[in-house]
């Protein structure tokens, strides 16, 4: 029962991207950035192939993981490209069934509040997925020219990375949007929360000692970059998995809240 | 069927909703009649599973709406005040969905959404947008989404606010043809609407239920017999207590509402126990009198005037 409602959810989720406009405008402007992003990155003027002949030029040889080296700089890139996009995917989550009325509806189906925040939060990282899709393409080209060869394992890992940061965030977007009825209100807070998890990133950087132990560990983006360098660590998911399951924790809560308060 | 007891909402330090008490038979439409603001909503959403009370309990077919909240909910089909539409999906498409998440079977949701379909007459639009139909249709969608999976319970808040009569009609006989199989809860502040459509009104204002009864026996209980409005010419001083004699008679008043009258015609109302038959001895005693009879009415309340009735009553208490 708790899958079938899950799945009903989802698919309710998934179904409303389709008419949504928002949505594919999103969708294009995504994919084109990435797409410039990706051409830039290998064969611009300051690509990768650019700095490879650069540097043989000069003189120094030696083994250049080129593929590897290109595809760490792709997701670093990516992953704070997706910084920008993701509050602009979690903010009508739920703010948009308030403003709509229809939380009514869900909060009195026999259905709970954990089944329609997981059903929502896997639809929209569904709709992540579908946006990050296409890059497949290009790096089966791309990889498949490397010499050496790239281990699949590496860019899967990366894919995985950008899947879970992006979960992670839309996950605590969600529990935003669930607290207001303005979707731009939601998405401005979200982004709020993006640029302080982007600071804590950078102070976990330059701070030596504990606090930048600390910092390292809790670090979103410190955690997708372990990732996306094919360091695959199971703290890396658990850290993945804590702040997913508190976006969903806070919203259950947020939701069962208005029950109390609304008049 | 559904059974509330000394149910409480309260915010802070004001009430919504003190100390609701009443019952609902299987199978009967019972009409929850209250000005604005007075708490049909908030005990509603009570009902629905949606807000917990603050004290008291309701039971929905033996189950209690805050222990057993999910089996409520599986037992109760709401529309709120404003519909709950999802206007980017199909009529079907969203019937489809509230019947997935409301727990009806994959090999049952077909035909239910079929039968919730055709019963509220939504067969030519079942694959339009919503957003493209108007507040009539809306209305109706809303109310299929109630019945989609066959709740033996159904709660309707103002199912008929913002309709133009036609609509209103049409969604009157709807709920009607609901009765029976569904024990049906509606809200309103439109009084027609409950002489209409209700088995049973419970009158709420101000958080607390005034009057419970069938819509006949309240304005009987109410109006404690029937009354005469009576048109005489000339003085009445003396007519009034020789009124007063007469057995049966509860009270005269000079009606002084109606401003046209010619300076010697006075209007009287008079009140009389329901046993009684007055009307006689009062027509002969203003005829004995010397005075010119000129209009007698039999006045039975309507409901309107209980209500204003009621409310009034309430409101010189409060002052």
């Amino acid at each position: 029962m708790f899958i079938f409602n899950t799945i009903a959810i989802f698919k309710k989720e998934v179904k409303s991207y389709f008419t949504s406009p928002l949505a594919y405008i999103i969708a294009a402007v995504f994919w084109l950035l990435s797409g410039v992003f990706f051409v830039e990155l290998l064969l611009g003027q300051e690509g990768i192939i650019q700095q490879v002949s650069a540097s043989e030029q000069l003189g120094i040889t030696g083994a250049i993981d080129v593929a590897y080296i290109f595809l760490n700089s792709f997701f670093a890139v990516m992953g704070s490209l997706s910084l920008f996009i993701l509050p602009i995917l979690s903010m009508g989550l739920y703010s948009e069934e308030r403003k709509r009325g229809t939380l009514e509806l869900l909060a009195t189906s026999p259905i709970s509040n954990w089944v329609v925040a997981l059903g929502k939060l896997l639809g929209v990282v569904a709709f992540f997925i579908v946006m990050i899709l296409p890059w497949l393409f290009y790096e089966a080209i791309v990889f498949s020219a490397a010499n050496p060869p790239i281990s699949p394992g590496v860019p899967l890992l990366a894919h995985l990375g950008l899947i879970l940061l992006a979960a992670a965030i839309l996950s605590l977007g969600m529990f935003i949007s669930s607290l207001t009825d303005s979707s731009i209100f939601a998405a401005i807070i979200t982004f709020a929360l993006v640029l302080l998890l982007w600071i804590v990133d950078l102070i976990a950087q330059n701070v030596g000692g504990i606090l930048g132990d600390i910092l390292k560990h809790i670090s979103l983006l410190e955690n997708y970059n372990n990732l996306v360098q094919g360091i695959f660590d199971t703290s890396n998911l658990v850290v993945f998995a804590s702040y997913i399951f508190l976006g969903l924790f806070l919203t259950t809560q947020s939701v069962e809240t208005i029950r109390f308060t609304s008049q | 069927m559904i059974k509330v007891e000394h149910l409480s909402k309260i915010y802070g330090s004001n009430a919504a909703i003190e100390d609701i008490h009443f019952s609902v038979r299987k199978g009967e439409i019972m009409g929850f009649l209250g000005p604005n603001g007075a708490g049909k909503t908030t005990t509603m959403r009570i009902l629905a599973g949606y807000l917990p009370a603050t004290e008291g309990t309701a039971k929905i077919a033996g189950y209690d709406v805050h222990r057993q909240s999910m089996e409520v909910r599986r037992r109760v089909g709401y529309l709120p005040e404003n519909p709950p539409l999802y206007l980017d999906m199909t009529v079907e498409g969203f019937l489809d969905f509230v019947a997935q998440i409301k727990g009806v079977a994959r090999n049952k949701r077909n035909s239910k959404v079929d039968s919730a379909i055709q019963r509220c007459q939504l067969s030519e639009r079942r694959k339009e947008i919503i957003r493209k139909l108007s507040k009539g249709y809306r209305q109706r969608i809303g109310i299929a989404q109630a019945i989609v999976h066959e709740p033996p319970v159904i709660i309707l808040d103002e199912p008929t606010v913002g309709l133009d009569p036609r609509q209103i009609i049409e969604v009157r006989n709807l709920i009607k043809s609901l009765a029976g199989e569904h024990t049906i809860i509606l809200s309103t502040h439109i009084l027609p609407e409950v002489s209409m459509t209700c088995d049973r009104v419970t009158i709420i204002d101000r958080g607390k239920v005034v009057a419970t009864n069938t819509p006949s026996l309240l304005m009987e209980q109410l109006k404690g017999g029937s009354s005469y409005e009576v048109e005489v010419e000339g003085d009445i001083k003396s007519l009034i207590p020789c009124l007063q004699k007469i057995s049966g008679v509860n009270t005269v008043e000079i009606d002084r509402t109606k401003s046209n009258l010619p300076v010697n015609r006075t209007l009287l109302q008079i009140t009389c126990n329901t046993d009684t038959e007055a009307g006689k001895e009062i027509a002969a005693a203003i005829v004995n009198q010397g005075l010119g009879l000129l209009e007698m009415r039999r006045t039975g309340l309507s409901l309107e005037d209980v209500f204003l009735k009621l409310t009034t009553e309430e409101s010189t208490l409060e002052e």
